[in-house]
């Protein structure tokens, strides 16, 4: 009876300021899409720049991801912490140290820039932070989708005639994935939300999140709700998307 | 062929320490051992699946130790089929199949044509384990490795299953290398037998000699003989004509007395005087309930202690002046001869019956 009662209030405590802050904000917050927009193109920049740096997290992590899974390599409990280490750290710290490497005086940043390529008060800013805060979430779960698949499928492939690539291609890949989609949901869903990291690198173009929290210091609560409203119900896409996911689970299970 | 010279290989813990055989091109070659002997590692060695850290591996007449799974010409069969779930049975037959007219041979030969366009996940274990081994024999390998392919069918498909992988066997004559813990499957298939226990090869030889002449105490308890016994060796001088004066015990095999307790053993070995083991298998006691007039050297008279019928076998241990001895004789001997416990009998067995190790 206590634990049933702790629970409840522990469900309540999640979900009433989300009911509050949607059933607040939501409708106005919709009906502001057409006439507001700054909201509009601010939204349309964080899903932009969120799936953008989604896109590079998959290119460049799933291999990592592949080699924590698969791999017995020296070092690999470091590789692992290091690329954890951002999840531990508060998002506006991980977006000072982004800004240690790629700030315009860095000798990084000031490269980048030569080159044509700002990093401060850019997109590229919001694309490197949202990757930054948001990758080891993908690592972390592309890599539990890839130990899911047992290396023997892939043994079996290679001993009747694939190369290491090809048996990752037509075999480790198809049966990984939908776990490998629901890390790049996650990914991507963790980047729309992002603000600590982005606020500190880059103020303006502003993300959604942004827009938010300047509303609400400019104007108040009552002006940042539609806003903060509309970002929760794109959080609801992922969501429905990662439940869809789970429906069917192709894989056996694992043996040792 | 597969040559193995001292080969090393580590998975996590795991060890495989200094293992050497051979099987030549063409034979049938078996792994036995318990639960954890490394037996699933061996063949996942020879498959290029699990690195080998040193030693020398040769396969069809070429070096690849190091070379990768895919350059070996090689298949491999595990216990549990993994299939490709995402792919249908044709597809699964096909993925590493020489060429279309041999997929469709093979899944002819192994009577999967009409399950070929399902999906592996609606088949039962037996039909996936003949998806398994139809999927390895189409990529026409010159080295099968099977890992207790059998285990998951039931009796009467297993005999199946086994005839036709025979058949293909005999028209082919790839060289096969089968894991298994099942004594009698190994007598059965096996041309060249290795016994492997922790890492390491305990015996290799014939599967018969591995029955009869078993390398150590250890090999004949894990091989299944019911009468092992510790004692001391002699060879016997006699006038016997296969005594020949002053040949080194070691080289010859001399008639030779066992003591074990208050009992001795002849048979033959070569054996150098001291301490030693006799093994004896139960199938080569016979008993009976009067003194039998042949040419066995061991005949005891002894008391029934226990029966123990197992369908058409009977094991039955008697005691001899104290010792233990099991005998398997058939349920209907058995019954004639009015056996339960404590009837006097007469157990005997031939010289030739005892191995000593």
């Amino acid at each position: 009876m206590a634990v049933a009662l702790a629970a409840s209030l522990f469900l309540l405590f999640l979900a009433a300021p989300l009911v509050g802050l949607v059933g607040g904000g939501g409708v106005e917050g919709v009906r502001l899409l057409s006439s507001d927009a700054e909201l509009r193109a601010s939204l349309l920049l964080t899903i932009g720049t969120a799936t953008f740096a989604t896109l590079l997290g998959i290119i460049g992590a799933t291999p990592v991801a592949y080699a924590l899974a698969r791999g017995r390599f020296r070092g690999r409990a470091i590789v692992a912490a290091m690329i954890d280490l951002p999840l531990l750290i508060p998002h506006p710290v991980a977006g000072i140290a982004l800004l240690l490497v790629l700030g315009r005086n860095t000798a990084l940043g000031s490269r980048l820039s030569a080159l044509g390529l700002q990093i401060t008060g850019s997109v590229t800013g919001i694309v490197c932070a949202m990757l930054f805060v948001s990758a080891p979430l993908y690592v972390s779960a592309a890599r539990e989708a890839l130990d899911r698949v047992d290396p023997r499928f892939e043994g079996v492939a290679r001993t009747l005639g694939d190369s290491r690539w090809r048996a990752l291609r037509r075999v480790t890949l198809p049966l990984a994935w939908r776990g490998l989609l629901a890390a790049a949901i996650v990914m991507w869903a963790r980047a729309v939300s992002e603000f600590g990291a982005i606020v500190i690198l880059v103020y303006h173009p502003r993300v959604a999140s942004v827009l938010s929290y300047e509303r609400f210091t400019a104007f108040g609560l009552k002006a940042a709700l539609p806003v903060a409203a509309v970002l929760a119900l794109i959080a609801l896409i992922p969501l429905a998307a990662l439940r869809a996911l789970r429906g069917d689970d192709l894989l056996p299970r694992r043996r040792r | 062929m597969i040559g193995l010279e001292r080969i090393h290989a580590k998975v996590g813990d795991f060890e495989l320490e200094d293992i050497s055989f051979e099987v030549p091109q063409g034979a049938y070659g078996i792994v036995i051992g318990p639960t954890g002997a490394g037996k699933t590692t061996l063949v996942e060695a020879i498959a290029g699946l699990v690195p080998v850290t040193r030693g020398r591996m040769v396969l069809g007449g070429t070096e690849l130790t190091h070379a990768s799974p895919e350059q070996r010409r090689l298949s491999i069969v595990y216990q549990h089929a993994y299939l490709f779930p995402h792919l249908s049975v044709r597809e699964n037959v096909g993925y590493g199949s020489a060429s279309s007219r041999v997929t469709v041979e093979m899944l002819e030969r192994f009577g999967l044509g009409e399950v070929a366009g399902k999906n592996v996940r609606v088949l039962s274990g037996g039909e996936r384990q003949l998806v398994a081994i139809a999927r390895a024999l189409a990529r026409r390998p010159e080295v099968l490795l099977l890992d207790e392919p059998f285990a998951a069918l039931d009796p009467r498909r297993r005999v199946t299953v086994r005839r036709e992988l025979r058949t293909i066997y005999f028209e082919r004559r790839f060289t096969v290398l089968q894991v298994t813990h099942d004594f009698h499957e190994a007598g059965l298939l096996g041309d060249i037998g290795v016994l492997l226990d922790r890492g390491r090869v305990l015996q290799v030889g014939k599967p018969e000699d591995l029955f009869r002449r078993p390398a150590s105490p250890l090999v004949a308890d894990f091989l299944g003989a019911e009468n092992v016994f510790a004692g001391m060796a002699q060879p016997i001088r006699d006038e016997a004509p296969d005594w020949r004066a002053g040949a080194d015990p070691a080289d010859v095999e001399h008639a030779v007395a066992f003591t074990t307790g208050d009992i001795t053993l002849y048979a033959l070995g070569h054996v150098i005087p001291g301490p030693s083991h006799a093994v004896i298998r139960a199938d080569d006691i016979s008993l009976s309930r009067t003194a039998a007039a042949s040419s066995v050297r061991n005949q005891f008279r002894a008391t029934v202690v226990e029966l123990a019928p197992a369908g058409a076998i009977t094991r039955v241990t008697v005691d001899v002046s104290g010792i233990a001895l099991v005998a398997a004789v058939t349920t209907r001997s058995a019954q004639e001869l009015q056996l339960a416990k404590g009837v006097e009998v007469f157990a005997a067995f031939k010289a030739t019956a005892v191995h000593l190790c």
